[in-house]
């Protein structure tokens, strides 16, 4: 997997500090589990967590007999604390909806949004959705910006954004400073995860009509 | 200079907070210690190790979870999940992919995203909380020339105020950088940028000297 687009030093930092609304977070955990530049990034921004928490701040201490009642045998059992580690793998289309959304990629309940495009909102939480978006080769998305921040993460084909190719792995970020129009490329099915906030805004009617039955 | 100085914040309810340097030097030293008695816990299960371990982290904890929106009642409580799940996790600590400090870090940062996503920590934000500074130990009386060691208090005291703050927002308020531009009224490109270039200098600085 070849990623040449990362979320930005922000958002990993708010994943890192654990700061994320829980869809945003899932998002960002679906890349960082099949990027190493990320992985790096993110390990050491917890290092810095653990130099700051160190650095600043001081509070009473607790009484240790609080926890010696709760003492039970240590753990063989493995678990890695940072959020750098982990199993994931984004190349496994199959996996990922399973191991991320718990749901058969088949099974989804896929709604059209005009001729080869498909769409399936998965989970609304407050004013955040993540959908997905199944497009067929050469298909053009309508133009549309956004009320809040958008994450975009391809599991499988690729899309170009103005002169940007996006492919498998990578992330693209938007906000409500950004309008775009993603267009699939010619070589296959392109299919993406992504999480938005607040609802999209189409600039033509038709997709307006459409986005009230399909719900994002 | 910063090492003398408490930095005031606010937390989420508007409560003001001291951000106190420890007043300990930090040094390899201190942090090779930390490392020796949770290394201790998980071959031997030392009971004596655990006890210094807890007396070492506990109240920078307490503190750091109180900064992030908890009450101090609550905050004590997550303390000691943590604290447990340290101990009971012992086995997992690799010391060649994380210092002692790296990883209590992260099992506090865990516990809190549990609370983010069960909405105990959304909740905590509507109660009544004293002030973390009615609590706060006075710092210690080192001389200057140890303070001056902690390597990281120095390189965040190089940070421009304005990464400094976007930096402090996100480590000890645990605010997103979308709330830290509605915040301060910020376009959010700008808390961006601020959030990059001080993490990376600070990135810089502790990859160079730690």
């Amino acid at each position: 997997m070849n990623i040449q687009h990362h979320p930005s030093d922000a958002w990993l930092l708010d994943f890192a500090c654990g700061n994320l609304p829980p869809l945003f977070d899932q998002i960002i955990k679906a890349h960082v589990d099949v990027c190493p530049v990320c992985k790096e990034v993110v390990k050491d921004a917890e290092r810095l967590g653990g130099e700051l928490l160190n650095a600043f701040g001081q509070s009473h201490s607790i009484p240790v007999e609080m926890c010696h009642e709760k003492y039970g045998d240590i753990s063989h059992t493995s678990y890695d604390a940072s959020r750098a580690e982990s199993t994931g793998h984004v190349a496994d289309l199959e996996k990922l909806v399973s191991t991320y959304l718990d749901s058969s990629f088949n099974a989804l309940p896929w709604k059209s949004f005009g001729e080869g495009l498909k769409l399936c909102r998965l989970i609304k939480e407050d004013n955040v959705q993540m959908w997905m978006l199944r497009g067929q080769p050469g298909v053009t998305l309508p133009v549309h910006s956004h009320k809040g921040s958008e994450l975009t993460l391809v599991m499988k084909g690729a899309y170009f954004c103005g002169s940007q190719i996006f492919q498998a792995g990578d992330i693209e970020e938007a906000d409500e400073t950004v309008e775009h129009q993603p267009v699939i490329t010619s070589g296959g099915e392109c299919i993406c995860l992504a999480v938005t906030e607040g609802q999209l805004e189409f600039k033509k009617v038709l997709p307006r009509i459409v986005q009230k039955f399909v719900g994002i | 200079m910063l090492a003398q100085q408490e930095v005031l914040r606010s937390n989420k309810m508007g409560n003001i907070i001291k951000l106190t340097p420890s007043g300990k030097p930090d040094t390899s030293v201190a942090r090779a210690e930390e490392t020796r008695l949770l290394v201790d816990v998980r071959d031997n299960a030392s009971t004596e190790s655990f006890d210094k371990f807890f007396g070492i982290f506990t109240p920078k904890l307490v503190a750091w979870v109180t900064s992030r929106g908890c009450a101090m009642g609550e905050a004590e409580s997550v303390v000691q999940d943590v604290m447990v799940s340290a101990w009971s996790r012992a086995k997992s600590f690799d010391s060649s992919k994380a210092s002692a400090r790296t990883w209590i870090y992260t099992l506090a940062r865990n516990r809190m995203i549990d609370l983010y996503r069960s909405g105990t920590r959304r909740a905590a934000a509507h109660e009544e909380v004293g002030t973390l500074a009615e609590t706060m130990e006075p710092m210690q009386d080192e001389p200057q020339k140890d303070l001056a060691r902690n390597q990281v208090i120095d390189a965040v005291e190089t940070l421009p105020a304005e990464q400094r703050d976007v930096i402090f927002k996100v480590y000890f308020e645990g605010r997103s950088h979308r709330e830290i531009a509605e915040e301060l009224d910020l376009p959010l490109g700008t808390v961006k940028s601020r959030a990059r270039l001080g993490f990376q200098k600070l990135r810089k600085s502790f990859k160079d000297s730690i």
